[in-house]
């Protein structure tokens, strides 16, 4: 098996448009939630979320949507940090990995709003959308012409998009891999949260005792990986190793985690084997945490099912307190949280944790950024069906 | 060395029917099976599961909840596992499952929004939104099944069933399972014949003929199999269907359609050093797809000529999964299967019956 390194990472969320300024708002413990602008929903009960302020581009591809325009805002990032040759090598063995976003739902929207108003719709725009475009405008941005793969594994999407592309990298047939998500909110995926009662109206609070429920938000992240030897022969800035995944299903319930978070310590349990990490070795969890009362609780209990005593002595953070639940791209976005915490050795907060629940009895880093000793982070995302999925990633010490 | 990969278990839900009975009739016959579809599942001709019935394999509280392709895949996965002689509650953690779909979810987005966008947030079902994301189809057959392993949902237009096919094969071969089940399922519904229709995609009179221009027709269904090692299926004295002997994908670097048409042949290729001794095509009567899979006719001159279940069946059903069934069912020992996609990643797959 060949190592893996993330080389790049590129980072659009409501706190920033790159991941510098992302990063530094995470630090700095800004919230990126707000009141809902561009999404018009005036009858939905929460009107909260964490939106993106893109800026309009008239040199966009006439078909692209606002997930397009995202993913490759963070893939030029994550390029222009990285600086892969693409002029050279082998596009066989480049390939472009996502989680499956809305991507082009809200046509589909407007065509079904046109068609009950009985006019006529825009068919032809409607068939053309499909979740599988950003992965193809990433992949045709790259000239890749090796695996293209749209998983559509609800909110763990795009961490299990990250493990296929190590897979693929540590495998040996990859040379470069561009994995990670992007998410934008449409009336489908905010209804649907609010009518399962899932949805705060106020801003989240992850492992509080009054959690009461998941905001929604928006983003991309993208992260470039390759193989450990090319990357150093070309002198590239490694920023963190990906050492493996795991994944598993609950086999439970079409939408609630298992209460024991069985399921996810199994996947959790599998990251570490496939890994070879000691669970003392963990220093840092990202964890999935949604702020609804059945995840956070499930998490923690899995996090010590899995880690043992070990579970007592890592930090955890819970990014969705900053920018909200990106769904498809969640998993990817925890991810490049974690490798930012690993290269500063400094782990960002948990927003509004105040109260702690007395069930979540972990360290989640309220409030205000924490430096200390991190050496390797696991990344948690679980989603509907049961689907869970985590990755272990090392600090990059140069050897 | 790469360990090899074999196909145990098949199950089939159809148009022709459900079984693998059925599904050989079926295509040993070569009739069409487009009738004017129910105005429950759309306008115009189609394929449909019209004889369909999880009767006596799905609970009936619990396929109230399903949409029409997680019942399928129900029904298909069932038959796979009986077909392999394997009770997947045994199989455990080392049993993981890769599902295709182009359609998955669609059915239930149209079902949640037509009345949500009518009559807002009252109009909003909970039942129905957690079907919307294609996911919920793995999700109904871990519980279904007792299943606890790695699972993946995988999008990839017409051949969303061989990107699944792909994973599994990783998943295998890095040592991480045992054994896949690998599923494809796609249902029909009313918005989707609509859009067909309104953007001539699909056939406006008549049937789809391959070259012709056109058009589809749509279709439904679900392919369930299950893959395993070699060395797993024979400890178990396990009959082999077949096996699995490369799937492979490439995708085009430019929009041109010509790129498409080389990066399908590119793919073939590489893993079909011999000829095959039969080809299951993916051409539907949808000019793309055709003008993708057409160039390799003259190319591949001594190849046999391929057949279409896409004009059997229809487009959809299942994505990719009703060619690797019909692969399964056709005479020939070594059966390369071709699947163009309208866009991104090419598919192909050879499988060698014993």
């Amino acid at each position: 098996m060949m190592r893996v390194v993330i080389t790049g990472i590129g980072l659009v969320s409501s706190l920033g448009l790159d991941a510098k300024s992302t990063w530094r708002g995470m630090l700095a413990g800004e919230c990126g939630l707000g009141p809902l602008r561009y999404l018009s929903l005036p009858a939905e009960p929460v009107q909260i979320a964490a939106e993106v302020d893109l800026p309009s581009d008239a040199s966009a591809d006439r078909h692209s949507n606002k997930c397009d325009r995202m993913a490759l805002l963070a893939l030029e990032e994550a390029l222009d940090y990285s600086s892969p040759e693409l002029e050279s090598g082998d596009p066989r063995r480049r390939g472009v990995f996502q989680g499956a976003g809305t991507s082009g739902l809200p046509v589909a929207e407007t065509y079904l709003l046109e068609r009950l108003a009985w006019r006529r719709g825009n068919a032809v725009e409607a068939v053309y959308q499909n979740s599988c475009n950003v992965t193809d405008t990433l992949g045709l941005r790259l000239h890749a012409m090796g695996p293209r793969s749209t998983i559509m594994n609800a909110c763990s999407s795009s961490l299990l998009a990250i493990g296929q592309a190590w897979e693929h990298i540590a495998s040996g047939d990859l040379d470069l891999a561009v994995a990670g998500g992007a998410e934008a909110l449409c009336r489908t995926t905010f209804a649907g949260f609010s009518s399962l009662k899932a949805m705060d109206s106020q801003p989240c609070r992850p492992f509080s005792r009054d959690r009461a429920g998941l905001n929604l938000g928006e983003g991309s992240a993208q992260l470039i990986l390759e193989p450990l030897t090319l990357a150093k022969a070309r002198g590239a800035r490694i920023l963190a190793e990906v050492l493996g995944y795991g994944a598993s299903m609950d086999a439970h319930h079409p939408t609630a985690p298992h209460p024991e978070g069985e399921g996810a310590a199994r996947a959790i349990g599998m990251a570490l084997r496939t890994s070879g990490l000691y669970a003392e070795e963990v220093d840092l969890i990202s964890a999935h945490a949604t702020a609804t009362p059945a995840n956070d609780g499930a998490e923690t209990l899995a996090i010590k099912r899995a880690l043992g005593d070990a579970a007592k002595q890592l930090s955890i953070t819970a990014s969705k307190s900053q920018f909200g639940h990106t769904l498809g791209a969640a998993g990817a976005v925890g991810a490049a949280t974690a490798v930012f915490c690993l290269r500063d050795q400094v782990v960002s907060p948990t927003l509004r944790l105040v109260d702690p629940d007395p069930e979540c009895d972990l360290d989640y880093t309220p409030l205000v950024a924490r430096e200390r000793r991190l050496r390797a982070a696991l990344v948690n995302a679980f989603a509907f069906g049961g689907n869970n999925v985590c990755l272990a990633l090392r600090q990059w010490e140069g050897r | 060395m790469k360990q090899e990969l074999v196909i145990t278990g098949m199950g089939l839900v159809l148009p022709c029917g459900t079984g693998i009975k059925a599904a050989q009739a079926s295509w040993e016959s070569g009739t069409p099976c487009f009738a004017p579809l129910p105005a429950n599942l759309g306008s115009g001709l189609g394929a449909a599961c019209t004889s369909f019935s999880g009767n006596g394999i799905i609970p009936p509280m619990q396929s109230r909840r399903l949409d029409r392709p997680s019942r399928f895949a129900w029904v298909a996965a069932h038959q796979a596992f009986q077909d392999a002689g394997v009770d997947p509650a045994h199989l455990g953690l080392r049993l993981g499952v890769a599902v295709g779909t182009m359609t998955g979810g669609d059915e239930a987005t149209e079902g949640f929004l037509r009345p949500y966008l009518a009559k807002g947030p009252e109009g909003a079902s909970p039942m129905l939104f957690p079907n919307c994301v294609a996911v919920s189809i793995s999700g109904y057959l871990s519980t279904a099944f007792g299943l606890r392993g790695p699972s993946v949902t995988q999008l990839a237009r017409e051949g969303s069933t061989l990107a699944a096919l792909e994973q599994a094969q990783r998943w295998l071969r890095m040592g991480f399972l045992e054994s896949v089940l690998v599923v494809g399922t796609d249902g029909l519904f009313p918005l989707l014949t609509e859009l067909l229709q309104r953007t001539h995609l699909s056939v406006r009179e008549g049937l789809p003929v391959v070259g012709s221009g056109r058009g589809l027709l749509p279709g439904e269904g679900a392919q369930a199999f299950l893959l395993e090692t070699r060395d797993r299926a024979e400890a178990r004295g396990a009959r082999i269907r077949a096996v699995l002997c490369g799937v492979t994908a490439l995708a085009p670097a430019t929009r041109r359609p010509a790129e498409r048409s080389r990066v399908l042949a590119e793919a073939a290729a590489c893993i079909t050093p011999s000829v095959p001794d039969a080809w299951i095509g993916g051409s539907s009567g949808h000019r793309v797809l055709d003008e993708v899979e057409a160039p390799l006719l003259p190319l591949l001159k001594r190849w046999p000529q391929p057949k279409y279940p896409k004009t059997i069946w229809g487009e959809f059903c299942g994505s990719g999964g009703q060619l690797l069934a019909a692969a399964l069912l056709e005479p020939g020992r070594r059966v390369l299967v071709t699947a163009p996609t309208s866009f991104g990643p090419q598919y192909a797959a050879v499988l060698e019956k014993p």
